[in-house]
Order: structure tokens, then sequence, then C-alpha cells
């Protein structure tokens, strides 16, 4: 078990550079989950951590060593790859236990370790067959039983789950979630897939264009994101951006949007909006703050109800998402699906704007932090 | 009601559908007619007239007395053949392997990410472009003592220098491997340039976390993974080395007497100069015979292979 600091990494190609300045430090046994779009270079920095690419600037320690120029071998992690990276032409038992004996352990040892990997992971019954004979998912098991071989200091993950279907996943998350509830090791995992990102991770760095958006606990990153990107990258469905114009109302500072008919809502921090007074700002909402009208929350500070014009219903099971135009913006409502919103209807929701924030319509940064 | 619709169109068409939908039917088999016509005889058919042939006591034209095994029993006695085979043995065991050998360190160092591979390829590739007439006559200027590469390394002032292998009986068996392998070893790098393009880089980089150095990655991981590319390859030259015929001819003609034979000139010796058709048909089948030991698995395994699949 180690920390993980990566100061000012950066990695150029040529000209283009990849990564332009990374700084991320973790505790021992903390759950990093690398998130981003593909090209953000998340990946690029994984190989980094794993010493598969060299970093033109900065530094990498694990634990109090600095690694970032060791070799691979000599960094004590071990990685699942997107693939698995499965030997094909050895059985599943020599598989886990061929990097055991790079390094030279003695065979009674060896095959212990691979008892013990396999009854974590219930293999045991694998063990002789070829990684070709294996499902999905059992290959994915036998990937991570490679790593934990090794009991490693680190373990990253490169996408581990993108090639399983939609069911095996959400089962492999838990299972990759209990694991580290288990062992207490530190994780680095990179994804694309924001559910994973909040569901798995301590700590989530969003990423874009080589830079850390933001570094934070996933729910931190979910209701404080410090800009637009974050805010729409993070949360299904995304997170609503509704032009408001910022309007003076008895001494203090409310949003006007224009629902069904131009409505004015409060804002949580008004002074924060003082800058941009009369001018317009991007409001931020999530689909869940807009709901059907709620006789707890009536009358509440922050909630304000209003008509609104339905545009689509889209019924979940659990929810309803209506879907309307907000001041020309299009905008996801969660209800009770019992509500009776229809198309081209107009209908009254409640809009909670106690947990709302506010961009700048240009720069897209936070306003009101 | 559009079902009825349909059923009246096929009703008012159906006198004259059958006879255009024979002719369709007919027309793929009407066009591959001559090609396995031609097969049928000339592959399968003087197969077949060879094989009878061969228990026969046919010598200049073929004749219908059949003497059973006699051309066999004649053909293991006949010292001239005991040699074509042991030469084949030879020439096949070392031209394989050292073509395997060059064709994967070749790949391998071509897999590198090195620069104007293209180009380098192209060179490597181009001797199997080329008729292994071309080949064992270049070879015989090259390998010839009084003008080759034993001339010139004199010139160049080593007068001790030897290299006299095309006329010595002992040695001229691997003047034909050295000429082959020239010509062969660049399709096998070929084969396992592709193959080795095909194994997953995350494959490696993981055998590069575990531990393993490059040697060690290619030897337990990467060549392991390669399986099917080496039995192709292995079929492929076996099949070039046991019906080697236009090398031989060309590079040595069988000589000096008959001691760089190979099978294939053995049997054509026989069969069409020497006015032992008989003999050559026996030679022949026992070729025949080699070739299957080969294929047959190879086939076998391909076809259940694609099956399991």
């Amino acid at each position: 078990m180690a920390s993980l600091t990566i100061d000012n990494v950066k990695k150029r190609y040529g000209q283009t550079e990849i990564l332009k300045g990374i700084d991320i430090s973790i505790e021992a046994g903390e759950f990093l989950i690398l998130v981003g779009p593909s090209g953000c270079g998340k990946s690029t920095l994984m190989n980094s951590i794993a010493g598969l690419e060299d970093v033109s600037e900065g530094r990498i320690l694990i634990g109090d060593n600095d690694v970032t120029y060791a070799s691979p071998k000599d960094r004590d992690i071990a990685m699942v790859f997107q693939s698995y990276a499965l030997y094909p032409n050895m059985t599943v038992a020599e598989n886990i236990s061929f990097g055991l004996e790079m390094r030279k352990v003695p065979k009674a040892e060896r095959e212990a370790e691979v008892q013990r990997v396999a009854d974590m992971l219930q293999i045991g019954h694998l063990l002789k067959r070829k990684p070709g004979q294996l499902s999905g998912g059992q290959r994915q098991r036998v990937a991570m039983g490679r790593a934990l071989a090794r009991r490693p200091k680190m373990y990253l993950f490169d996408e581990p789950l993108s090639n399983l279907d939609a069911k095996l996943r959400v089962e492999m998350r838990t299972e990759i979630k209990k694991l580290h509830q288990k062992l207490g090791t530190t994780i680095v995992y990179v994804t694309h897939d924001q559910i994973e990102a909040m569901t798995l991770a301590d700590r989530i760095a969003v990423m874009k264009d080589g830079e850390v958006q933001q570094l934070g606990t996933p729910q931190e990153i979910y209701d404080n994101p410090t800009n637009l990107f974050v805010a729409g990258f993070m949360g299904s469905p995304a997170m609503n951006f509704i032009p408001a114009k910022v309007v003076e109302q008895n001494g203090s500072y409310a949003l006007e949007l224009q629902a069904s008919k131009p409505t004015v809502v409060p804002f949580p921090k008004p002074e924060s909006l003082k800058a941009y007074a009369g001018k317009e700002i991007l409001l931020g909402l999530r689909p869940e703050m807009i709901t059907e009208p709620q006789p707890h929350k009536e009358g509440k500070e922050f909630v304000v109800t209003a008509d609104i014009d339905v545009e689509v219903t889209e019924p979940m099971g659990a929810d309803t998402m209506v879907l309307t135009r907000i001041s020309e913006a299009e905008v996801n409502c969660r209800c009770n699906p019992a509500y009776p919103a229809k198309a081209d209807e107009t209908i009254a929701m409640m809009f909670d704007t106690s947990k709302a924030v506010a961009f700048d319509k240009d720069s897209g940064k936070r306003i009101d932090n | 009601m559009n079902n009825n619709a349909a059923k009246a169109g096929s009703g008012a068409t159906q006198a004259g559908r059958p006879a255009r939908l024979s002719l369709a039917d007919w027309m793929p088999k009407i066009v591959m007619a001559p090609t396995a016509v031609a097969a049928i005889v000339c592959i399968y058919g003087y197969m077949i007239w060879t094989a009878v042939l061969s228990f026969t006591n046919s010598r200049m034209l073929p004749t219908y007395n059949f003497v059973g095994l006699d051309q066999y029993e004649r053909l293991f006695m006949n010292d001239r053949w005991l040699v074509a085979l042991s030469n084949l043995g030879v020439f096949g065991g070392l031209f394989i392997l050292t073509c395997l050998f060059l064709g994967v360190m070749l790949a391998i160092f071509l897999d590198q990410k090195i620069r104007a591979e293209g180009a380098i390829r192209t060179i490597y590739l181009y001797p199997m472009a080329i008729s292994f007439i071309v080949t064992g006559t270049a070879w015989k200027w090259l390998l010839n003592p009084t003008n080759g590469i034993e001339k010139m390394m004199i010139e160049l002032g080593f007068e001790d220098f030897r290299f006299n292998w095309l006329s010595d009986p002992d040695m001229v068996v691997y003047c034909l491997v050295i000429a082959a392998v020239w010509q062969a070893s660049g399709f096998v790098m070929a084969l396992f340039l592709a193959g080795l393009r095909g194994v997953d880089s995350e494959m490696i980089k993981a055998a590069q976390l575990d531990g393993a150095s490059i040697f060690t990655t290619y030897r337990r991981i990467i060549l392991p993974s390669l399986k099917p590319v080496f039995f192709s390859a292995l079929v492929i030259l076996s099949h070039i080395a046991i019906k080697s015929f236009d090398l031989v001819a060309a590079l040595t003609n069988g000589g000096p007497g008959y001691s760089s034979d190979l099978p294939a000139n053995f049997m054509y010796a026989h069969a069409f100069t020497r006015s032992q058709i008989g003999l050559g048909a026996a030679s022949a089948m026992v070729m025949l015979g080699c070739v299957l030991a080969i294929l047959i698995p190879y086939l076998y395994s391909e076809l259940r292979g694609e099956r399991h699949e």
C-alpha cells in the first residue's frame, strides 16, 4: 500500500502537449479515478504511472520513492488492461503465476498464491483452462487475479469494464468495489464512464485536453463542479444549463427564466451575482431539482413553482423524465411517474434552486465560488 | 389482401419462371464446368494414371502389364533413389529450420518500429517473386569456385580461401540449402511479421509489468501465441522442399554425378529421359505420399478449427 504523488507531470510528442502539467496526490489506500472524454490524456497519464511511457517533465512518486525514471517492473505495481491482455498460450494458473515466476518466487509459494487468488475471485475451477475457453467476465476475473497475485503496492485499472456487456459491467463494478474494501490497496482507475467514476471512487480527477479540470470526492464533483465541462460531464442525465438574466429584487439578486411565462427564481449566493446584474449567466440545475410540486417542500426557501410547456416525456420506470424548453435551452426534469405530464401541455413544476450553481456564459467558469 | 396479390402475381408468371430460374441456376455450373473438368482430368486423372502405371512394368511407353509392387521394390534397391531421399532429408530439414529461424529473426527485428521498414520488407520479400530457375542460375555463378565468391576472396588477397562446395559431392546439397533459404526466408518473415502485428500490444505491456525481459517476452509469450503461423510456414516450406526440382536443375543439375539429386529430379530423369516410366511413377507416388503425410493433418486441423469457431 502506498500513496501516489504526481507532481507537475508533462508529456509531449514533438510539438503536441498531451499532458499539460498534472498535479494529483492521493493517500495510501485511496481509490482514484481518472475520468474524461477520449483523447483527454487519461490513458497517457496511466501509462506514465505504470512506466510504460516516459514523461517529459515532472515527477511521479509512489510512497516516498521517486519512480519517474524507474522501469515498469521495479515500480511494484500491477495493471488490469482493457483487452485483459491474458497470455493466450498459458493456462489461467500460469497466467496468474507468471509475474511471480519472473520474480523468481519458488514453485510451492507460487502455487499457494495462485490458490489464494483463485479462492478470492472464485475462479478455482478455471485454473486449468486457457483464456480462449473463458467468457468475457471470466477473463476479467483472471486479469484481476494476475494483478492480485503479486501483492503490489498499487493497482492500475485501464478501462477494465468497457468490453463487458451492460449487466456484467454492473456486477463487476460491485466486485471491484468489494475487492478494494477488502484489500484496502491504492487503486488508480481510468474510465470514460462517469457512472463508474461516481460509484467506485474515493477521489475523481476529471480530465480534459491534458489538464485536470477538478480533483475531488464524487459528491464534491457532483455538487460543486468548478466549470461547465465538469458539470456537464458528471451526472446522467446531464445537468441543465439554463440561460438566465440576473435581476435585482428587494435589494438582492435573483435570476429570471423564460419558462411558460417569465419566472424569477432565487439563488443561494445572490451576492456573487452582483457583478453580472442585468446580464445573462448560465444557471446549472440538476434534473432532480425540477420536479412535480411536492407538498412537503412548499413554501421553503429557494423553492418556486412555475408552469412549463412539456415537449416530450420519457418514462424510465422509477422516474419519468420530462423534457421542456426554458429560455431557449432544453431542460430535463425528473418527475414522479404518477404526475400527469403530457407532451404539448402546460403543467406546473417545482424548481428547487438550493443546490443551483451559476456559470459565466463566455468562460464557462463558476461564478458563485 | 397483400397476400392475395402476391399469389395472383406468382400465378401469372408461373409459366415463364421455372425455365428462367433453371437457367440462372445452371449458369454458375456451366461457367465453372471447364475448370472443373480440367482439374479433374489433369490433376486427379493423371494422378490416378500415375498410380496405375507405378504397378506396371512400363518403360518408354505406358503399358498395362501389372507386376504388383515390383517397381517399388526396385526403387528402394536403387542407390540413386536412396541418395535422393537422404538429400531430401538433409535439404528439407536444414532448409525448413534455417528459413524459420531467419524468418522469425528478421520479422522480430523489422517489428521494432524501424525506419524505412516498407523498403526493407520489400527487399527481403523480393527473392520470393523470382523463379527458382533464376535463383539457381544466379547462385551457380556465385558458388562456382572458378568465377564466384572463392575467386573474389582470392583476388582480395585471401590466397588460401576455399569455397568449393558446388563441386564437392559431400557438400553440394548445402549449396541447395543456401540458395533455397535465400529465396524463401523473406516469405517466412512476411508471414511472421503479419502475425507479430496481430499481437495485442497490451499483452506486451502486461509482460513488461510482470517483469519479463524482452527475450523472455518473445520466448514465453509472443512466439507461442504465433503457433498457427509456425504451422502454416512449416507446411508451405515442407511442400516446397519435397517438390523442389527447378532449383536442382538450374544450380547443380543433380551433379557432381547424382550426388545432389532430389526425388523430383530422380522422377524426371527416370520417367522422361531414361525410359523407366514405371519406376518414375513409383517414385512420384512416394513423393505424393510425403506431401499428403504433411497436408492431411494440416487440412484436418484447419477444417476442424473452422468448425470449432
